[in-house]
């Protein structure tokens, strides 16, 4: 195709290294088939996965006692160690307003965007890259970075279990026919997984414009036994939610648009005891 | 030209406590039943003749899109049977045919009668009767899982006329078309135009037709599901179930049994090509799995951890050495090379059978078939638990034909094999046996052959096989494997429609 490589020679004579990223050169179309195969890398399993790429300053030097390495899989003992794990997702990160605004709020967490379309993972990647570097000083923006994966399969093969804290879900794809509607990121199956990789007291954001879908994700998740949903006065205390309204790229345009913002947050619960 | 018995089960009669004594054969669009003892076919069904017509089949997607498989449609050819299992107190037998329909049958009493059929929203992949004999769960090629009751609660659940009915009284009921999106939701000039275009739409389709019988959703992924099996297992005294299921992108999942079906207890994660059957081993926590890849994943999968992996391709042409069996079909080892010389192998069966020891008692062995491939490979159950490095003895039958199906009766073991010439028996029964921590494979001469003697004239002659059709329906495993690297275009294609155009399908039907 002469387009997309039209594009990235653009996006190569414009780069300057440590420079930030223009998005005109990183626009791609809004919307993949999440049951593709796509050409997807992804670790075979969590264990198999080198975080120490995308957060470098959290590297460790490999502590050769650990049990895990010796009780486990012999094949991930080359893996650079991080000192601590993501906790923070971004599920369809977009461009990253909302992570590069939540990264200086909370410069001790880890915050991973999630994004299926290469080139905005690019974009991402490269701001964050920027970012560090202008920060050089403060060491802010460390603990921040993006990948590309496609949730809705592969979740499992990045997080362990109980591992993330916070799951955002911003201004998904709204899939607006009937027929689309399997390939929306909420669904009562899929809250399994989400609920799986998250900490029983974490919460899942999510924000739309679109009201059908809003209405759409709320049922979903209230018919998830794992599920609560937070009040909203909670909500309206809780720092992310503002964040994340007004934050997000997609929050802005919609600002500009005059549209309405629907924000639902849901807590997962402990599981209950074997029958 | 002869059809292959693509799925084979055995009945046994518990009442009596005795060795089983029903066979059952799928056979293209025909299931028989045979009475082993008698050496006869007590009693046939036919997709052909069965009471629902295929047309009927409720619509799974919305309207509003074209349908473009019409064209295929009316060639009404009777629905093949891809998946047969017998419920744990051998009163009844369920078979999945490709038209979706999920059918039950009583085969107590030496008769064949279908009591249901029940059409899915997708294929299903994989069907098991739960212990409680009351409950099916049915895997699909969608990534759901669902559970339905073995038997049908009442009469209305059947998918007949009464379907078209009631869908007549839903659209007069529908409540005039609404878009989902806004003027202040939708962002750019096309979408904006797509808006108009949907406003201006008077009739817009119903909804998706519910199905129209009892069912449960029990879990999913966002994949092609390619095995399902129910576990149990004890802990501090009480029975815990789960539900183990296989998919396409290399995933196994632990999910707890019904009634929470919902918690995923963890997953067993390697694999590193598809993985198209999982196998639990009796008396152990292990399960055994395997796929695309030259290797067999054992698990130990209470603790979601890989035990070890067996080389199946590299250590066939070892054991040859130390096992006189495969030595002395020196032909078929010729023909086992060639296979794996071709570097992608895909199994297509994991069974258990039984394994005599000579010394001590029963046991059982894992069978595997690797698709297209003329043999059979047995391991001892007591060699997958061995630690890594310590090589597992692989016990190897050549038998001229790819294997399609096992079933066991009693100590034997009935395999159905691809043979396609006429006047060929389409069976072979073979035996296993533990010789020395060693499993050794055989084919014997039999009662149990005499017994299905009878199926070898069923069937022979079919003027409307082809040898595509029938490569379609028996070989699906190696379709599973994903298309790497080709891609490229759809990788960086920043504009491009969403690449892979054949794993689309997974989503459209």
């Amino acid at each position: 195709m002469a387009g997309p490589a039209k594009k990235r020679q653009k996006r190569e004579d414009n780069r300057q290294e440590g420079q930030m990223p223009q998005k005109k050169f990183y626009r791609q179309r809004a919307h993949a088939n999440p049951f593709s195969d796509h050409d997807l890398t992804y670790p075979s399993c969590p264990a198999a996965m080198d975080w120490s790429q995308h957060f470098p300053a959290f590297t460790v030097a490999k502590a050769v006692s650990s049990t895990d390495a010796l009780d486990n899989d012999h094949e991930h003992e080359n893996i650079q160690q991080i000192s601590q794990q993501v906790a923070v997702a971004d599920i369809g990160c977009g461009f990253g307003g909302l992570l590069f605004a939540l990264a200086p709020k909370m410069p001790k967490t880890l915050i991973l965007g999630l994004e299926i379309r290469t080139s905005v993972t690019e974009f991402v990647q490269e701001k964050a890259k920027a970012l560090r570097n202008q920060n050089g000083d403060s060491g802010l923006y460390q603990n921040v970075s993006c990948i590309r994966a496609n949730t809705m399969k592969f979740l499992p093969n990045f997080f362990t279990k109980g591992q993330l804290e916070k799951i955002f879900l911003c201004f998904p794809d709204p899939h607006f026919k009937a027929r689309k509607h399997k390939a929306r990121i909420v669904s009562t199956t899929l809250a399994s997984e989400y609920a799986y990789v998250m900490k029983p007291g974490g919460n899942v954001y999510t924000i739309t414009d679109v009201e059908d879908l809003h209405l759409w994700m709320a049922e979903h998740f209230e018919a998830h036994p794992s599920f609560e949903r937070v009040s909203d006065e909670e909500l309206e205390r809780d720092e992310c939610v503002q964040t994340m309204r007004t934050e997000t790229e997609e929050g802005k345009k919609v600002e500009r648009n005059n549209g309405t913002k629907y924000v639902v947050v849901f807590r997962r619960l402990e599981d209950p005891p074997w029958p | 030209m002869q059809h292959p018995y693509q799925c084979i089960a055995a009945v046994g009669s518990t009442a009596q406590g005795g060795t089983n004594s029903h066979f059952l054969a799928a056979c293209g669009h025909r299931l028989v039943l045979v009475d082993v003892n008698d050496s006869k076919i007590v009693s046939e069904w036919s997709s052909e003749n069965a009471t629902t017509n295929t047309a009927e089949a409720p619509e799974n997607d919305d309207g509003d899109r074209p349908k473009k498989k019409q064209k295929t449609v009316p060639s009404v050819k009777p629905a093949n049977i891809i998946k047969l299992t017998v419920s744990p107190d051998q009163n009844h037998a369920v078979a999945v045919t490709d038209d979706k329909y999920v059918r039950v049958f009583a085969v107590a009493g030496g008769k064949l009668e279908e009591i249901s059929q029940r059409c899915m929203p997708k294929r299903p992949c994989a069907i098991q009767v739960l212990p409680d004999n009351a409950t099916i769960i049915c895997g699909d090629k969608f990534g759901d899982v669902y559970s339905l009751p073995l038997l049908p609660v009442s009469i209305e659940d059947a998918p007949t006329e009464a379907g078209a009915v009631d869908s007549a009284i839903l659209e007069a009921d529908e409540p005039a078309f609404k878009p989902s999106a806004t003027n202040l939701t939708v962002h750019t000039q096309r979408n904006r135009k797509a808006l108009e275009a949907q406003m201006q739409q008077k009739a817009f389709s119903a909804k998706k037709e519910p199905l129209k019988f009892d069912h449960k959703l029990l879990l999913g992924h966002v994949s092609m599901l390619t095995d399902v099996t129910f576990a149990t297992r004890n802990v501090d005294g009480r029975e815990r179930g789960y539900i183990i299921t296989a998919d396409r992108d290399e995933h196994i999942r632990v999910s707890r049994g019904p009634p929470q079906s919902h918690i995923i207890e963890g997953y067993c994660l390697g694999h590193t090509e598809f993985v198209s059957k999982v196998c639990l081993i009796p008396g152990t926590d292990l399960l055994v799995s395997g796929g695309g890849e030259n290797e067999l994943y054992v698990w130990d999968w209470p603790a979601f951890r890989l035990k070890r992996k067996i080389q199946l391709a590299g250590q066939v042409g070892n054991t040859a050495d130390s096992n006189p069996e495969a030595l002395q079909q020196a032909d078929g080892e010729t023909v086992f090379q060639a296979g794996s010389s071709k570097k992608d192998i895909a199994v297509s069966g994991l069974w258990i059978v039984p394994c005599p020891a000579t010394n001590a008692g029963a046991k059982t062995a894992l069978v595997v078939a690797i698709e297209r491939s003329p043999m059979l490979l047995a391991i001892p159950i007591n060699q997958l638990g061995l630690p890594r490095g310590q090589d597992v003895s692989i016990a190897k039958l050549d038998l001229g034909h790819a294997p399609l199906d096992l079933a066991c009766i009693g100590n034997i073991a009935v395999v159905s094999l691809d043979i396609r010439e006429e006047e060929q028996s389409r069976f072979q029964v073979v035996q296993l046996q533990e010789v020395k921590e060693q499993a050794v494979i055989r084919s014997v001469r039999d009662e149990v052959e005499k017994g299905l003697a009878c199926l070898d004239s069923f069937a022979t002659a079919d003027a409307s096989l082809n040898e595509k059709s029938l490569d379609d329906l028996l070989y699906t495993v190696e379709n599973l494997r994903k298309r790497r690297g080709w891609g490229d275009s759809a990788k960086e294609g920043d504009d491009g429609q969403d690449g892979d155009a054949g794993v689309d399908d997974v989503a459209e039907d």
